[in-house]
């Protein structure tokens, strides 16, 4: 079966600066698939080589099994396309223009307009450059998904909705994509994607440096764990145990790094007195952090800890609105 | 699932005039605006004609400076047709159509690039080449638009107040007054779509322009310079005294030349290059 998007040796430069250094990219036909990296890792700009908007320097891209600057409108009436940062026109409501994007599909799409915008509470009648964030993005995601296209592809399709509004594109995402869709979207946040994706790939600075399920993606990231006892303890235990690295020791307070299941970590915890225990899923940040720490060792208690005081509050704010 | 399915069944891409419609409607505002600002202008302009032209006129370029006269423009201004002709079309009317033109030329393709409202269309499917010329058509029914009422108001006004001036020689003015403010416009377009840089676009074209103005002026003044007026667009134009004499074919061939000549060019440029960077 053709793939829904090919990617081979894909090189893309801005004049001296070279954005891409040989992505190689394969996402199936009916998946959903996530496409991880911080910003200015070449989401947006593999996004603009899949939709013509750029052209490759070197390697190749292809599809829906072929090439878009091959396949032209034919192939992108085919695509649903939601920019990562989308402009509107001015002087126009959002329904005048949800109904031009439909017709330069040739009406495709136009019927479906009022059903998807009910969907996400978007006043049809509202002048667009009156709109705030959220309402232009559901603008957007509107325009990408009223003609039912075979692939999606969005670059960052829920920055700027609250948690409801998401929740809401999650279930449009999962209705597309049990008709058949292929989905691609990008994220910089691994908890934007894990609840749609299947598979992701990891991109860092123009490379895909990791490509994996996301139960796989969320074993690996782990989990920071924090315990403070009661009294000074030995946790030389703890430096044996498997799944568990980066151990400090602070007086009473113990730190981790938890890959995998907490038995052994809880048993170990039991027979003390614990006062506090917190437990952090890690961001996508401290995952590149491990794709660029090759000896495991040196890290223990070495620099890698210097970023966590930051991200350990970031990680909380972000569980409060899951 | 079935809907759907059906839905999805064929590929649908935008019919022929799917762009056009679009950019019109969006400059539905500004075109209106013009239109007026350019009749007002035009009817004022040619509403003096009683209380300065004719004799009084005579008087007045008397005790003018021949070079001035030349400079200006003045050599047929006691005429009704004259008259109408230098202060509409070769000053006023030239000015706020060129104005127009260049900045519609640079808004259509990279002013929307810059502003990302291009993103969307370019992504649709809808070739380059469409969202190109459909763009470019809605630059010229723009400049058509101003001209068309620009000589309704002249043609109505012209013949209340009893003027000399006869229709077909507003009609030469003005097709030719749509051709220069056109290919102007089109520079500025095709530079735009070539760069996605607008105010390059827009910065050249009006450079173009005025360099076009010296040279047309500059030409009968300076000994053994006449090859500086052939160069100018801006002496395609009015070279000829269209209002008195009638299309000048020469000029206003060139003028769409050179549209021709920056639209392919800049079309070229724009079907190759990234969009949105």
């Amino acid at each position: 079966m053709t793939p829904a998007i090919r990617t081979s040796g894909l090189v893309k430069d801005y004049g001296r600066v070279r954005a891409l250094h040989g992505l190689d990219l394969e996402v199936s036909t009916g998946e959903v698939f996530g496409f991880l990296g911080p910003n200015g890792a070449g989401k947006s700009t593999t996004i603009r080589l899949l939709l013509d908007l750029l052209r490759p320097t070197a390697g190749t891209v292809e599809v829906l099994g072929e090439a878009p600057a091959v396949g032209g409108p034919a192939l992108r009436a085919r695509l649903g396309y939601l920019p990562g940062e989308l402009a509107l026109p001015p002087r126009t409501t959002a329904g005048e223009y949800l109904r031009h994007l439909a017709a330069l599909r040739g009406g495709r799409g136009t019927a479906r307009i009022g059903e998807l915008a009910e969907r996400f509470a978007l006043d049809l009648s509202r002048d667009l450059r009156a709109l705030s964030k959220g309402n232009k993005q559901k603008v957007g995601l509107v325009q990408a998904f009223m003609h039912a296209p075979e692939l999606l592809v969005l670059d960052e399709p829920t920055s700027g909705l609250d948690p409801l509004l998401q929740h809401e594109f999650r279930r449009l995402a999962q209705e597309a994509a049990a008709d058949g869709a292929t989905i691609f979207l990008s994220s910089h946040v691994l908890q934007e994607v894990e609840q749609v994706a299947g598979r992701v790939a990891i991109i860092r600075a123009g490379v895909v440096v990791d490509v994996d399920d996301v139960a796989t993606l969320r074993r690996r990231a782990g989990q920071r764990v924090l315990l403070q006892l009661d009294a000074a303890v030995d946790a030389t235990a703890l430096h044996r145990m498997a799944g568990v690295t980066d151990v400090v020791v602070d007086g009473t307070t113990v730190t981790c790094l938890l890959h995998g299941e907490p038995t052994e970590l809880l048993r170990w915890a039991a027979p003390h007195r614990v006062v506090r225990w917190q437990a952090e899923d890690r961001e996508l940040e401290d995952l590149f952090m491990d794709f660029y720490r090759t000896v495991p060792a040196d890290g223990a208690a070495g620099p890698a800890d210097a970023p966590t005081a930051a991200t350990a509050g970031h990680g909380a704010a972000k569980g409060g609105v899951r | 699932m079935s809907a759907l399915t059906e839905l999805r069944a064929g590929t649908t891409t935008a019919p022929a005039g799917t762009v056009l419609r679009g950019v019109l409607h969006e400059q539905r505002r500004t075109v209106v605006l013009w239109a007026l600002a350019l009749c007002g202008v035009g009817s004022m302009y040619t509403a003096f004609y009683p209380s300065v032209g004719g004799a009084k006129m005579d008087v007045m370029l008397e005790a003018m400076p021949p070079e001035l006269i030349t400079a200006m423009g003045f050599e047929a201004i006691a005429t009704a047709g004259g008259y109408v002709q230098s202060t509409v079309y070769q000053l006023l009317g030239a000015i706020l159509v060129l104005v127009c033109a260049i900045g519609l030329g640079g808004r259509l393709v990279a002013g929307a690039e810059e502003d990302g409202v291009l993103e969307l269309e370019i992504a649709a499917p809808v070739s380059r080449t469409t969202v190109y010329l459909e763009r470019l058509a809605a630059l010229w029914l723009v400049a058509l638009v101003l001209v068309a009422a620009l000589t309704a108001a002249l043609t109505a006004l012209t013949s209340v107040m009893g003027m000399d001036v006869a229709i077909t020689g507003l009609l030469a003015g003005s097709l030719g007054l749509w051709l220069f403010g056109g290919a102007l416009g089109t520079l500025a377009f095709a530079l735009g779509a070539a760069t996605g840089r607008r105010g390059y676009a827009v910065g050249t074209a009006a450079a173009v322009a005025t360099l076009s103005y010296v040279l047309a002026y500059l030409g009968p003044l300076v000994e053994g310079a006449a090859w500086m007026e052939q160069l100018s667009p801006y002496h395609w134009y009015v070279g000829g005294d269209p209002l008195t004499d009638g299309v000048a074919w020469g000029g206003y061939g060139l003028l769409l030349a050179l549209a021709v000549v920056a639209a392919v060019a800049g079309g070229l440029a724009f079907r190759r290059r990234d969009i949105m960077v």
